[in-house]
């Protein structure tokens, strides 16, 4: 690291030329789209007008998505904690027979989530559901459409959810000293004593953090409330969508769109400020590693353990279903009768034959490897300028750079689309919106934040008496970036781009703003079967994708991970990237800070 | 006060503990010793009921705990990282057992402030939160929530380990104080020798599960028991049969040159020694000389043996690497074991040669 002056920084020619394209990328696609959005809305006819604001007062639609909004991200933050907290205790700190298995089921939302999620919970739960058919042939009086509303959106937003839980509120709790626990019981506090006024203390700031992620979750909610919530619960996000393609409501969705954003800086506010609250963390120089606590009660023992295994279920059932039901015939899936005689292959073999099945997954693959690779190439030098000069200017190019962490996707996508529908002299004069390029813009722009934080993080772990090496025997500073630096780090950018192409690959909230009409990526196209477009057809290609993608993003995470892991294991070289720790300040509503990204949270 | 009897410590197919024996009497300072894995912090863990032995009985106070969970068996214990509550100030981390025991509000505050104020902790530094404070203040946290308690027995896990050399040396002697002013009996691990013979009124030397010696910080440094306690405790020299064949045969003595014989590095000298004594000179050569300020470090090599020895620096000449020189030893500062069972020979028996 170098604390060169911003000065001395720029005499570089390499420098200013990276800056140059850097401070245009910042300015055209991060800055100007979301100045637009405001513009757009407080000054329409370039003086300011509330009318924009008197509009949203005077609509019933949009006041009550706007409540909606903020009774699902308080019940979620209250709900996804009660499941999250437990789902953790139960898999890491409880002695829990098969805690193993049971941590496979609820981590099966790290290969599925989003839309798939939401999809697959209607194809199970809907009115037209496998399990309700089934309920139905029981309780032939009951409601078909019982898993739907407030009620579905939540349930469903809350096991999406937990996934921040298995990764950051766990990886704390390994953190906990466990000397401290020795010590409460030495002197003489209970199991649930020492879990109430220990244990949980020590997690506060991550659970803070996982409750800010779940309360903005919650608030910029897209795809469950449009695929579970009817017409009676409609959240924020679907409303700025509606008004976004209605040229004269274009001031309303702007205008929900700077609520969703001023809560989410606020709120991000706030969980700086918790954070900053107190000390939470070990003080020891040494901890002791935690070990699983017997629950002493035998009926509160029985009692989680039929409570966790019920979770299980409630984790695996759509994903077991899902599978099996990707190889069942229509007349299967239409009743939810299974029999060994309706299985076959035939729905793979058309999707993976016929142009209309295989389109929309070459489509996302195309879009989601091409954003992979833009974003890891090009913030590749950022990354490593950023880490290696420390002064006002690579500050604020950083702070820039993470905007897309602190605004929520539909802001971004909105200030797009209003910035570029008409010839822009940032783009030379081309229009954008409308385009199959607008979509590539948002998926590189969303995944700035994670790719240049992990870079960063990367070439901060090159012991830095290598390049001072190469720099010694005479070697130029580029020659040096090639030559030593970039070969130790590829491997770290080759895992990013994996983890972005991941995320982006079933994605939906995105591109349901942007995507051109003609080239529908997998999200909206499995949203689209979820509303019954290609009939049951459409219902079993959905399945296939929905299996296609888990095997996809385990094969990545098993590759990113698994075999890091591994190989550590043995004691050979291992080039993980780093540890997930608890998300800092600045997480988007799409992804946190952590290193593992899994599929994308449900919204 | 404590009795270990034949307690049996296993992990899986691991035997940590095989079979031990240990007393420990009232008021005492009671030093665990030995080396890493050797067992000692297992016994300490037993002791205070969070290993359950496999074999073996604890008793306290004449009461048997072996069964007893940690709280019910009134011992305190100052983890090796302290184990304070991160998410609590000091007041509530001393707090922390009289509120689990529910005592009252206004009493729990009186016992926390006496017991701060015997450790000295300032009121000030009652309402701050632990991770402000310094390692040396932590430490007297750690101690006064566990004698807040009024513990029959205080139990020390290594709580200087993580310190560095100049703090270690000042807590040490602030725990001896402390200790002796609550007079409470305790019990200490430690890998550091140092430590033990300066802390400890007696000293049980830990190796491989088995204990190798107890007794006073002196008797085990004068008399150690074992080889392995006389190479664990101290810096001495390793000598070989023609050395002892050449002081024998100087001095009249009757060492036995098929044992293995050990010198303590201050048990040499290159000048006569002052109170003369039995003292021998032998024939050697300077192999290193290491210079340390206030003493010299030496190699000589006599008759096949490397002999380590400090040599006072006093301004006058010493020799240098390559120098011959003569190296003076008191046959009876001679430590000789047996060469099968590691076991210190008697005085009578170092007169009979082994075969």
């Amino acid at each position: 690291m170098s604390g060169a002056s911003a000065k001395s920084m720029l005499r570089s020619p390499f420098i200013l030329i990276v800056g140059t394209v850097l401070t245009w990328f910042i300015a055209a696609f991060l800055v100007w789209p979301n100045l637009n959005v405001l513009l757009a809305t407080f000054f329409p006819d370039g003086s300011f007008s509330g009318r924009a604001a008197e509009k949203l007062f005077s609509s019933q639609r949009a006041m009550k998505s706007l409540g909606n909004s903020f009774l699902l991200a308080v019940a979620l933050s209250v709900t996804v904690n009660v499941v999250g907290i437990f789902i953790v205790l139960v898999t890491h700190y409880f002695k829990i027979r098969g805690s193993r298995i049971l941590f496979l089921g609820y981590a099966s939302t790290f290969i599925y989530g989003g839309i798939v999620l939401a999809a697959g919970y209607k194809f199970i739960y809907g009115d037209k559901g496998i399990v309700t058919a089934l309920l139905l042939k029981v309780f032939p009086g009951m409601d078909a459409a019982w898993f739907s509303g407030f009620f579905a959106v939540l349930v469903v937003m809350t096991f999406a959810t937990t996934t921040n839980h298995m990764l950051f509120v766990a990886n704390a709790l390994k953190g906990v000293d466990y000397q401290t626990i020795e010590a409460a019981k030495n002197l003489g506090a209970s199991d649930w004593t020492i879990l109430r006024k220990v244990v949980l203390p020590m997690l506060k700031p991550t659970l803070f953090a996982v409750t800010i992620l779940s309360f903005l979750t919650g608030l910029g909610a897209l795809s469950a409330p449009q695929v579970l919530g009817g017409r009676d619960f409609q959240t924020i996000t679907p409303m700025i969508l509606t008004f976004t393609n209605s040229p004269t409501s274009r001031d309303l969705a702007a205008l929900l769109a700077v609520i969703l954003g001023v809560a989410t800086i606020l709120m991000l506010a706030v969980m700086t400020r918790l954070e900053k609250g107190g000390t939470y963390y070990s003080v020891s120089k040494v901890s002791s590693a935690l070990q699983k606590q017997q629950i002493t009660n035998p009926a509160a023992n029985a009692a989680v353990h039929v409570i966790a295994y019920l979770l299980f279920a409630v984790y695996s059932l759509p994903v077991l279903l899902i599978v099996l039901y990707s190889f069942a015939d229509g007349a299967a899936i239409q009743t939810g009768q299974l029999s060994p005689g309706s299985l076959t292959l035939d729905n793979y073999t058309r999707v993976l034959t016929q142009e209309a099945g295989l389109r929309p997954f070459i489509i996302s693959v195309i879009y989601s490897a091409l954003a992979a690779v833009i974003a890891v190439g090009g913030l590749l030098f950022v990354a490593r300028l950023l880490q290696k000069y420390r002064n006002w200017v690579s500050s604020l190019f950083e702070y820039l750079l993470h905007i897309p962490w602190i605004l929520p996707s539909a802001l971004l996508a909105l200030g797009l689309i209003i910035s570029y529908d008409h010839p822009n002299p940032l783009v030379g004069g081309a229009v954008l919106t409308g385009t199959t390029v607008i979509l590539l813009i948002a998926f590189v722009t969303v995944k700035i934040p994670f790719t240049l934080r992990m870079l960063k993080a990367s070439f901060a772990s090159v012991n830095s008496s290598l390049e001072e090496a190469a720099a010694i025997m005479g070697a130029k500073t580029l020659y040096v970036f090639r030559r030593v630096l970039l070969p130790l780090v590829l491997p770290a950018a080759a895992a990013i781009a994996a983890l972005n192409f991941n995320s982006m690959l079933d994605d939906y909230d995105t591109a349901i703003f942007l995507a051109h009409p003609l080239v529908q990526p997998l999200g909206l196209v499995i949203k689209a079967n979820t509303d019954g477009a290609e009939g049951v057809e459409g219902v079993a290609n959905t399945f296939v994708y929905t299996v296609l993608l888990m095997v996809i993003t385990g094969l990545t995470m098993y590759l990113v991970y698994g075999r890091s892991s591994r190989r550590g294991a043995k004691g050979k070289r291992a080039r993980a990237l780093p540890a997930a720790t608890a998300p800092a300040a600045g997480p988007s509503l799409t992804e946190v800070t952590g290193t593992k990204e899994p599929s994308a949270p449900l919204r | 006060m404590i009795r270990l009897d034949n307690i049996e410590v296993t992990f899986g197919d691991f035997v940590a503990i095989p079979n031990l024996d240990l007393h420990v009497k009232p008021g005492e300072f009671f030093t665990l010793l030995g080396p890493s894995g050797c067992g000692k912090t297992t016994a300490l863990r037993t002791l205070a009921g969070f290993i359950e032995p496999s074999g073996g009985t604890v008793h306290v106070d004449g009461k048997n705990v072996t069964r007893l969970p940690s709280d019910k068996r009134q011992v305190g214990m100052v983890f090796q990282n302290y184990a304070l509550f991160p998410s609590m100030s000091v007041w509530e981390n001393i707090a922390f057992g009289l509120r689990v025991r529910k005592e009252k509000s206004a009493e729990t505050d009186h016992l926390v402030r006496d017991i701060a104020r015997r450790v000295e902790l300032s009121d000030e530094q009652l309402h701050k939160n632990v991770a402000e404070l310094s390692g040396g203040q932590q430490q007297r946290v750690a101690v006064a929530r566990a004698l807040v308690l009024r513990p029959k027995i205080l139990l020390l896990d290594e709580p200087l380990s993580n310190l560095d050399a100049k703090l270690r040396h000042q807590l040490r002697q602030q725990l001896k104080d402390l200790q002796s002013e609550f007079g409470i009996t305790t019990v200490y691990v430690t890998h550091d020798q140092d430590e033990a013979l300066a802390m400890s009124d007696r000293v049980a030397v830990f190796n491989k599960g088995v204990v190798e010696q107890v007794g006073t910080p002196q008797s085990i440094y004068d008399d150690a028991a074992t080889e392995f306690v006389c190479n664990f405790i101290g810096d001495s020299s390793p000598l070989t049969p023609e050395f002892i064949a050449e002081l024998n045969r100087l001095s009249g003595a009757e060492l036995s040159p098929a044992a293995n014989s050990y010198l303590r590095v201050e048990k040499a000298s290159l000048t006569p020694p002052a109170n003369g004594g039995d003292a021998v000179g032998l024939s050697g050569k300077v192999v290193s000389r290491t210079y340390h300020g206030l003493h010299s470090r030496y190699i000589v090599r006599s008759h096949g043996a490397d002999l380590r020895l400090l040599v006072k620096e006093d301004g006058a000449a010493h020799p240098e690497a390559g120098a011959e020189t003569t190296v003076y030893v008191q046959p009876r500062h001679v430590l000789q074991y047996h060469a099968d069972t590691g076991k210190a020979l008697e005085r009578q028996d170092q007169a009979v040669v082994l075969p």
